[in-house]
This record gives structure tokens, C-alpha cells and sequence, in this order.
């Protein structure tokens, strides 16, 4: 551990293990009293190497692989790749597909967001909303489960189109749990707005122009709430997004108070597009066929995941196996506008700007370092194959 | 125009007509992929980008052409609206060089260090070379995202 | 005879293991009341036990650098000046056992020796963490310690006496929380930053830095902090209770009163979001001392022209 003291500056490691983050990174932080000089970020503590595993799979495991990238935005990541692969094979997803599809991601959006809202607060020090955010959690993660069969990592997609099918007794169980939410989030956006220590904390911190986002590359909400109009959803409509569109949630002041509004906001347009979604589901097949070899071409795949926007590069080669999948995370250009904007706040206001990108380490790193005492294993796949068997 | 029509329009003026020469192609309808001449023309183009306020960096792609082509790739993806515009410059295996963009742009500098560590290629200028997802003690010289990369190497 | 009384009082009832004891339930209502709040469920009421029995049986870890004697001695110090101070005080409605002029302020004292002691403990270690989470109690401690000595002094300058069990004599039939409405609030509010409890908790922000001046402890020096702790939140509430709200005279009014104090405390913690230890420091500088002295004034005025 780096152990470096001069008389006015000292540095606090934040990370990779610590209560603040719910994932390992590091953060070297540098501070003078309780004022932050300098930041340095480094990654990697979640690296599976996945885009080397991709390239040895063929498409269909590699969907498993991918989805897996990330908990709480698995979804996303089998969406961006499964629109890549269609758009590569040339194949048509049936209507109803698709709009399922933006039932799933929407509610992901919601259960992100929500439980973005806890962590945050827990960050803050305010605990009881963390307790209650994440109750209200709950019921979108039950109707996500009654959906697909699973909390987290949905697995609803397939290439071409999706798994399971919306009837009616479950768009009757998502409206009702819809309203419950609804009324909740009315209810925190107060709290935000009004609750005077909250603002505290809130308002006024981590500052970042609309300049300052343009140019350090901030997605998703963290730039909408500067003012910046970058939401892949209005931008570049992808699936059923093209019929049904959707409003931008903007804020000016962006500071932390306005990406905790934008984020509020934003659940309400998901309430309103599942609704209208559930309303005109037209009817047809769950899934386009896809062929198993996909001829040589490449192509770019943008979704918004709820971080901001998911980059997909995809290169196929003629065989059963892609030649390359690159995946850029929305959560890396966020983190440099944290490290920026870091320098000048105070200690106590960094776990509080870092959450305010909503950090997904996760989907940040995609090789398996196993250190026992001084032994180093690295493991390849055969033999982590042969150490699960 | 929609906006995506008219990025792509300024972006095929740009390539086409101007100052250096770019091989431009359009494989998508909302794609424009420019295969620059040389390295050096990168950070011409991609002030002119910026001057023209044309789309955003949205990610920094390398490819490995393979060991037999002897050639890697690098693309720079700008995103504006709906169009993705990309510039390509194909490098040379052995000492593959391009000039770093984190003076124009500064998010260039996550993508920039994740190509160097994975692909060996070496970004001129760039500030902080320090790795960004390998360990520390990964040793040097191996490319995880290289086609020729032997995991054997590490044990 | 006396001597073996004054041990039996200072070891087992009501010092010494009872108030352990007792101290242990009190943090098992605070975790049970707060958790209800946030729509838990909360702990079965031997968890703290647990946590105690468990810490006194794991290994305790002195990390390299430390002043070995000072980071085994200290919280037992903690624990020693917590327990004395609970000799002072009517624990359970029982008379103190020790008086002597004057030991008001040995009280207040030996209650803040605590907190120098968890402030020196944290200095102690070479980790950073626990340097901030040092720096911020000793922070903290300035603070809140002036304006929630001059509340609890108040009474005493009404009775113009330094000694409790004189001062008891008066508040015992009369409930100062009618006369001395700011003081009270000082009093409780200073109790919550005492015990670093939410919204006062930056000295351990558990988010901001691992667990504040005692990250590096472990084993039994823990549980010993945290006995401690639970001590100064007994006595503290005692204090307050004897002083504001009409004496403690029998065991039943001791724990109706206290238990109503811990839960507007809890009440408190729950509603709160965590504040900056810069916007703790303004709050207590400002406000707090303010009030104080307003309070101050008025027990002044009111002392002259009523006595």
C-alpha cells in the first residue's frame, strides 16, 4: 500500500475493498486537509476477459456470456448484441418481439434506477430511504421474476426474438405494481427535492457544465442532467422504440441534486412507455430465425442502458464464431468526468459523486487472477472447466 | 434533413473533399467508415471534428487483422445523432503507433490506455500509459486481444 | 463491610456487570426501534450479547506500527472512565453511590474520555482511514462537547450547586423541561453527536471510511469501544432524564424516561441524512451555541428575579 505523507497532502486509497463501492475499483485519492487535490483511477478488478472469450464461442453462447457482463443491466448488454448479430444476418425480429423486449428493458430501467436510489442514499447517510427504496424494489423485481423467471440476469432474448411471452393475467399484475410505483416515486422525488438535509449533501456538489460534459464525454443520465440531450432512445431509435418514442428528461444544474431528479423523471417515462406498450402489443411469433453461420461484415449496435449509452462493435467472419465484439460501457466515460470533477470537493463528496454516475464495475471489466499466499494461478478456460466439473 | 442525414452528409464532404485522402465507405445506411492514408492525418481530422462540433467519441476499437495480414486496425467511433462515423487506420504489427487524441478529447484516454494494453499499440503522447484493466503484474509484451495470444504464457 | 459494599456496588449492581447488562438491552431497543422505522425487521434482543461474546472470542489483530500499550490500553481506559462515571449518576432510579462536590463535572468529564480515547486510538494507527475517522472525532468533539456541557450545566446553575445529588434534590419535583426547553434539546441533540449516532455519525462514516477511528480494531478491544459506548449511552440518558424531565427517583420512572428519551433519539436517527463533519461544526457553532446561551440567559434572568 502506498504510503505517501508529505506535510499537507496524504492519500486515502478508496478501493478496491471498501464499504463505499459495491464493486472493486481503486481510487487514489489525494487529499489536503479535507479537500481532494487529485484522483487516479484504475480498473480491472472484475476483468473476465470476456471479449477474448467471445471470439472463441459461437453467437449463441456468446448471448449467455454477454448477459452476464453486468447484474443489473444484463438485459441491455443481450439487447445491444442481439440487434448487432440481427442487423449482421439480415433477419427481421417480429413486432411483438420487439415490444417485449422494451417491456423487459424498461422495467430493468426502473429496478436500476431504484435501486440507484438506495445505494445514493446510503452514500449520503440517509438510510431509511435505502430501506425504503429498495422495498419498493421489490415489486419490480417480482414482476420481472414472474416474467422471466428470474431477479436479475433476465435472459429473455433470444437472436431473433425473445423467450417468453406477456399474457394477460401478468400485464394486469405489471399495471398494478406499476401504480404502486408510481405513487412511490412521486413520494421520493418530493423527498429530493425538499428534504433539507438531503440537499445538503445534494445540492451544489459535483458540479458539471454542459461544456464540461460535452467535452469529457459524460452518457447517459450523468449528461442529461447537465443539459445535454444525449439519450439513445430519441437520438437513434432502436426496436420498438421507433413507435413508441420518448420524452428527454433534461436538468440544467448539474449537480448531484439533478441527476437524482433526471433519474426520477426518467421512472416515470418508463411507467408511462410500458403502459402504452402493454396497450397496443400486437400480436404475432416470439422469434425470427437466425442462421447459425452469419456471413462476414460488421456492424455498430447503440442501445441506452440505464447507465447511459451501450456501444456494441461487432465483426463477423463467415463462420459460427464472431471474429470480434467490442463493448463499450457507458459507465467508463462517466468515470473520467468523476475524476475531473473529483479535484476541489471535498472527501466527503467523493463516494457521493461517484455514485452519482451510477458506477457499474462490472460491465466495466470483461482474466481471472487467482492468488493463494504467493502462489499465482492463472486459470484458461479448460481448466476452470475442469475445476467446476 | 434529419439530423442524422445532415451529420452524414457534413462527415462525407469532410472525408471526401477535403484536405487528405480517405477511402470512404457506407456500409450501413447510418454508418460512414473513412480508412485514413496515414497517421498522420488522425488529429487533423478529428480537430476538424470537432470544429465542426460533428458527434462525439463514442469508443476506440482495435481489430487484429490477423498474424498472416501482419496488420492491426484501430477505429474511432463518433457518434452524432443516429450516424456513426468511423475512422479506420491500419497499422503495422511490429511497432503499431498512432498519436493520442486526450488533448482534443479527454474521455480518448480510458479508450486509449484499454488499446494499448490489449493490443500492444503504442499511443504517442498519451499522459497516464499506466494499465487500466490488467493487473499490474501481467507481464509484459503479451496482448490479451491479439489473435495470437497463448494464455500458457502466464502460468 | 463498607468496602466490600462499595465493590459490590462498583462490580455487580447497579455499576459494573448489571449496567453492562442493561447498557446491552438499550442497544438492542435502538437497533429494534430504528429498524421498525425503516420497515425491517430488526434484531432478536440477545443480538448485541452475541456481537459482545463473539468479538471477546475472536483474535485480536495489533497491526504493525502501533504503540502497542496504547492500542491495548485504550479501550479498556474507554470502558473504565465510562464505567466510573456511571457511579455519579442515579443509574435505575437508585440514589448514585458515590457523591462529592463537584462531581458534575468529573462526570461530564470522564463521559468525554470515551471519545479522547477512541480520538487517540485512531491517531494511534498508521492507516489512513482511521487518521480522517480521528481527525473527525476530536472534530466533532469540539463541537458539540461546549454547548451540551453548558445544557447539562444549566441545572446546576439553577441550584447553584455542582454536586448531582443537590441538584437531583431540586429537579426531582420539578421537571426543567417546562423552564429549560432549549437546554433539553442541546442536551439530547449533544448526546446523539456524543454517541456519533446518525446524523452525526461522520467520525464513522461507514461509506466514506470503513469504520472511522476504530478500523484497525478488532477482537477484544471492540467489544470493549463498543461496551463503552453502550455505557456512555446509559449514562447519558440518565443525565438528561434525572435533569430534564422530573428525576428518576424509582426503578420504573428510570426506564419509562430513558426509553422515551432513546426513542425521540431514534425517532431523530431515522429521519436524518448523514452531515458533513464542516456542516456539523456550523450547525453546533451556530446554533447550538446560541441556543445554549439564550437558554443561559434566561436561567440567569429568571433566577434573579424569581429566587
Amino acid at each position: 500500500m502506498q504510503k505517501e505523507k508529505t506535510v499537507s497532502s496524504f492519500t486515502i486509497p478508496i478501493g478496491p475493498q471498501h464499504p463505499a463501492l459495491k464493486e472493486p475499483g481503486h481510487f487514489l485519492i489525494t487529499v489536503d486537509g479535507e479537500i481532494v487535490t487529485k484522483t487516479v483511477v484504475r480498473l480491472g478488478y472484475a476483468h473476465r476477459g470476456i471479449e477474448r472469450a467471445l471470439e472463441e464461442r459461437n453467437y449463441v453462447q456468446c448471448m449467455y456470456l454477454l448477459e452476464r457482463i453486468c447484474g443489473i443491466c444484463s438485459h441491455i448488454h443481450a439487447t445491444a448484441y442481439c440487434h448487432a448479430v440481427e442487423q449482421l444476418a439480415g433477419v427481421e425480429v417480429p413486432p411483438r418481439a420487439q415490444a417485449i423486449r422494451l417491456l423487459v428493458a424498461e422495467l430493468e430501467r426502473i429496478h436500476s434506477h431504484f435501486l440507484w436510489l438506495g445505494v445514493a442514499a446510503h452514500e449520503a447517510g440517509f438510510d431509511t430511504l435505502f430501506m425504503y427504496s429498495w422495498r419498493d424494489r421489490e415489486t419490480v423485481m417480482d414482476l420481472l421474476e414472474n416474467m422471466t423467471g428470474n431477479r436479475v440476469n433476465y435472459s429473455a432474448n433470444l437472436l431473433g426474438g425473445v423467450k417468453f411471452d406477456v399474457d394477460d393475467a401478468l400485464e394486469g399484475e405489471i399495471l398494478k405494481g406499476l401504480e404502486f410505483l408510481e405513487e412511490r416515486t412521486h413520494h421520493y422525488l418530493d423527498v429530493v427535492k425538499t428534504d433539507i438535509m438531503f440537499l445538503q449533501r445534494t445540492s451544489g456538489i459535483g458540479v458539471m457544465t454542459r461544456r464540461q460534459a460535452e467535452v469529457l464525454g459524460a452518457v447517459g443520465p450523468t449528461a442529461r442532467a447537465s443539459g445535454v440531450a444525449r439519450d439513445i432512445r430519441v437520438e437513434a431509435p432502436y426496436g420498438a422504440y421507433v413507435e413508441h418514442p420518448v420524452n428527454i428528461i433534461l436538468e440544467q444544474d448539474g449537480d448531484l441534486r439533478a441527476r437524482f431528479i433526471v433519474r426520477l423523471r426518467e421512472l416515470f417515462e418508463s411507467y408511462r412507455l410500458i403502459r402504452e406498450v402493454l396497450e397496443t402489443l400486437p400480436a404475432g411469433e416470439l422469434v425470427g430465425r437466425v442462421p447459425r453461420r452469419i456471413k462476414a461484415s460488421e456492424t455498430v449496435s447503440r442501445v441506452e442502458a440505464p447507465r447511459g449509452e451501450l456501444f456494441y462493435f461487432v465483426k463477423s467472419n463467415g463462420s459460427d464464431k464472431p471474429e470480434r465484439v467490442k463493448v463499450r460501457t457507458p459507465t467508463i466515460c462517466n468515470m473520467l468526468s468523476v475524476i475531473k470533477l473529483a479535484v476541489g470537493h471535498q472527501l466527503a463528496d467523493i463516494p457521493m459523486i461517484l455514485t452519482g454516475i451510477d458506477p457499474c464495475f462490472s460491465c466495466n471489466d470483461r482474466s481471472v487472477q487467482i492468488r493463494s499466499g504467493d502462489n499465482l494461478q492463472v486459470l484458461t478456460w479448460e481448466q476452470l472447466r475442469q475445476f467446476g466439473a | 434533413m434529419t439530423k442524422t442525414e445532415e451529420a452524414l452528409a457534413l462527415a462525407s464532404d469532410m472525408m471526401e473533399n477535403w484536405a487528405w485522402e480517405t477511402i470512404t465507405v457506407r456500409p450501413e445506411p447510418n454508418r460512414l467508415d473513412a480508412t485514413l492514408k496515414s497517421t498522420d492525418d488522425l488529429i487533423p481530422i478529428v480537430v476538424a471534428l470537432r470544429v465542426k462540433r460533428l458527434g462525439y467519441l463514442s469508443a476506440i476499437t482495435g481489430l487484429d487483422l490477423g498474424v498472416e495480414a501482419g496488420e492491426l486496425e484501430v477505429l474511432y467511433h463518433f457518434c452524432a445523432a443516429a450516424a456513426v462515423i468511423t475512422l479506420r487506420l491500419r497499422l503495422p504489427r511490429e511497432a503499431p503507433v498512432v498519436p493520442s487524441l486526450s488533448e482534443i478529447i479527454p474521455s480518448a484516454e480510458a479508450f486509449e490506455r484499454e488499446l494499448r494494453e490489449m493490443f500492444g499499440v503504442e499511443i504517442s503522447g498519451l499522459k497516464t500509459p499506466e494499465r487500466l484493466y490488467l493487473p499490474d503484474d501481467w507481464p509484459e509484451g503479451v496482448y490479451p486481444l491479439r489473435k495470437d495470444f497463448d494464455p500458457s504464457v502466464l502460468q | 463491610m463498607d468496602i466490600l459494599r462499595s465493590f459490590f456496588a462498583i462490580l455487580i449492581f447497579p455499576g459494573g456487570l448489571c449496567l453492562l447488562f442493561v447498557s446491552l438491552i438499550y442497544e438492542w431497543v435502538d437497533r429494534k426501534l430504528l429498524a421498525q422505522l425503516q420497515n425491517r425487521i430488526g434484531p432478536r434482543w440477545f443480538q448485541p450479547f452475541a456481537d459482545v461474546i463473539k468479538l471477546l472470542a475472536k483474535e485480536e489483530v495489533v497491526p504493525e506500527g502501533v504503540d502497542a500499550g496504547l492500542f491495548v490500553g485504550l479501550p479498556i481506559l474507554a470502558l473504565a472512565g465510562g464505567l466510573t462515571a456511571a457511579l455519579y449518576v442515579p443509574l435505575f432510579g437508585l440514589v448514585p453511590i458515590y457523591n462529592f462536590p463537584g462531581d458534575l463535572i468529573v462526570t461530564l468529564y470522564l463521559l468525554s474520555l470515551l471519545t479522547l480515547c477512541m480520538g487517540l486510538a485512531g491517531s494511534n494507527t498508521l492507516d489512513r482511514f482511521s487518521l480522517v475517522g480521528a481527525t473527525r472525532t476530536l472534530t466533532q468533539l469540539f463541537s458539540y462537547e461546549a454547548p451540551f456541557l453548558l445544557a447539562l450545566l444549566g441545572p446546576a446553575i439553577l441550584t447553584g450547586s455542582w454536586q448531582i445529588s443537590d441538584i437531583l434534590a431540586y429537579t426531582n419535583s420539578h421537571w426543567l423541561l417546562l423552564t429549560q426547553p432549549l437546554g433539553f434539546l442541546i442536551a439530547i441533540i449533544g448526546l446523539m453527536g456524543k454517541l456519533e449516532l446518525p446524523p452525526f455519525d461522520a467520525p464513522e462514516a461507514e461509506t466514506e471510511i470503513v469504520a472511522g477511528a476504530l478500523t484497525e480494531y478488532s477482537g477484544r478491544g471492540l467489544a470493549l469501544f463498543r461496551l463503552g459506548k453502550g455505557v456512555e449511552l446509559l449514562v447519558g440518558l440518565t443525565l438528561i432524564a434525572a435533569f430534564y424531565l422530573g428525576g428518576v427517583t424509582n426503578p420504573v420512572f428510570f426506564l419509562l424516561k430513558t426509553l422515551l428519551l432513546l426513542l425521540i433519539m431514534v425517532g431523530v436517527q431515522s429521519l436524518m441524512t448523514r452531515l458533513r463533519i464542516d456542516q456539523t461544526v456550523g450547525l453546533w457553532w451556530r446554533y447550538g451555541v446560541l441556543a445554549v446561551f439564550v437558554q443561559w440567559l434566561g436561567i440567569i434572568v429568571l433566577k434573579g428575579v424569581l429566587l
